[in-house]
């Protein structure tokens, strides 16, 4: 089953884990049973349908704007990350 | 003192005009005393820079061009310290330093250039930063701006340098140096921390993705953590602006051939080191910035005037002003319903469990508060609109 790993300020909707098992042969899939298994991660990631605008998700370590987005194959060994923009730099 | 290959720099630092505002910058006893101290040789020679020039990749020439190119690091926070000490002890000729904020206790944990003595004395951090550098580096040209980056000062900020890097804590200010970066043909090295995470890229426009190719938009308020709500590591900062800081140098020599061409995430506590590959986003994305010519945070149209400070319970209001504002003033009107004190940099007032700091410009940071209608409210109540 591929690996999703969950950013820091994601994992307290995902059971305080940086990381969890989820089943599909799509990012879309993945994130799917991610989101069906932990329901508070929904909203975080989806608007409707569709990734929210700030979310970007990796599947090792390619961008999957540039694959084939939500539709993008997933192998049982792959990695799906979502990735946070990082705003801080403190002042 | 000198290796074979080694050539000092043989300039009258005073024919270099506009470069070397030795007056202007408060320079001029400094660099006498050390002067005399170490020889003019020393001085303003390439010397201290030879373990530098030893580095193969760099060699003398790279030296050359680091000292005679021109950086604007936006924001002196802990990203601006960092950035800052390693560019001036570097040779960077000139480094502009743009911050809005006065020093605070809760700053030396990270902000590498600043001392208990800069906290007590209400200096702003671009000022601090700036003494400090001159006294690491008296070659070099250093110039403070006590200002807030904002649309209407950014391009006036950055069109004179060969390099921009950021040193903020925000988003709206990031897409700013990104749609001047990107109008000016400019490159820049975006970094960001929270806790002991932290991500950078060097966008170079038409060559790589730029920041809104990567990042399309940024998370709403309250939708992740700050530095307020998350806190930030010294460590963590220190990493990230050093990685902006080494590709910096490979800009200004020229020698891009290793630029890193990721989004690279650290994460320190964890130790995990991530290259994501952006590259290819180019010309992929439909970016709005880079492919289709739109800057919305440099006309205008996105950006506010106001901002919630990360970390402190602060909004910023910015009314832009002509004139200066009256210090003596306003301290004896505002004297009669709160506490209050004013240099010639900044008045601050305290009442109703808020904190104001105003600067001569009109800008104002309120204490006490996350709510930018409030923050307003105050803002007219207390210093009128």
């Amino acid at each position: 089953m591929p690996l999703v790993r969950i950013p820091t300020p994601l994992r307290p909707h995902a059971g305080g884990n940086d990381s969890a098992n989820a089943a599909g042969a799509t990012v879309g899939e993945v994130l799917n049973s991610l989101t069906s298994d932990h329901p508070d991660l929904r909203s975080r990631l989806f608007d409707g349908e569709d990734l929210r605008r700030f979310v970007n998700v990796y599947v090792n370590n390619e961008d999957i704007r540039f694959l084939d987005d939500l539709d993008t194959p997933v192998a049982p060994t792959d990695e799906v990350s979502i990735i946070p923009a990082v705003a801080g730099g403190s002042v | 003192m000198k290796s074979a290959s080694f050539q000092p720099l043989r300039v009258d630092l005073s024919e270099l005009g506009g470069m070397c505002e030795w007056a202007r910058t408060g320079n001029a006893l400094h660099r006498e005393s050390v002067h005399q101290f170490l020889g003019p040789l020393v001085i303003e020679s390439l010397e201290r820079y030879s373990r530098q020039m030893r580095f193969g990749p760099l060699g003398e020439e790279g030296q050359r061009r680091i000292s005679a190119s021109r950086v604007t690091i936006c924001g002196c926070g802990a990203l601006g310290t960092v950035l800052a000490n390693h560019l001036a002890r570097a040779g960077v000729g000139f480094i502009r330093v743009v911050d809005r904020d006065f020093i605070e206790i809760h700053n030396l944990q990270r902000q590498i250039l600043f001392d208990e003595d800069d906290v007590a004395s209400n200096l702003p951090k671009a000022e601090a930063a700036a003494r400090k550098m001159r006294l690491i580096n008296s070659q070099i040209t250093v110039e403070a701006v006590v200002t807030d980056i904002d649309h209407t000062n950014i391009l006036s900020l950055v069109s004179d340098v060969d390099l921009i890097l950021d040193g903020t804590d925000n988003f709206e200010t990031r897409y700013l140096i990104n749609d001047a970066a990107v109008k000016l043909g400019k490159p820049w090295i975006f970094g960001g921390v929270i806790g002991s995470e932290g991500q950078t890229m060097t966008i170079i426009p038409g060559k790589t993705p730029c920041l809104r190719c990567v990042v399309e938009t940024s998370p709403p308020p309250g939708m992740t953590p700050t530095c307020e709500t998350a806190g930030v590591l010294g460590p963590a900062v220190s990493t990230i602006a050093s990685f902006e800081a080494i590709e910096a140098l490979k800009i200004l020599s020229g020698k891009t051939d290793s630029l890193n061409r990721d989004l690279i995430m650290v994460d320190l506590w964890n130790w995990s080191f991530r290259q994501l590959k952006v590259a290819a986003l180019l010309g992929k994305v439909d970016c709005p910035t880079c492919r289709h010519g739109k800057f919305e945070w440099l006309d205008g149209t996105m950006g506010s005037q106001t901002t919630t400070l990360c970390g402190r319970n602060a909004v910023q209001i910015s009314t832009r002003r002509d004139d200066i504002l009256d210090f003596q003033e306003m301290a004896s009107r505002l004297s009669e319903i709160g506490n209050v004190r004013h240099n010639a940099f900044m008045l601050r007032f305290e009442t109703e469990g808020h904190e104001f700091t105003v600067f001569p410009d009109g800008r104002a940071i309120i204490k006490g508060t996350n709510d930018i209608a409030k923050a307003k409210s105050l803002y007219a109540q207390f210093l009128g609109s």
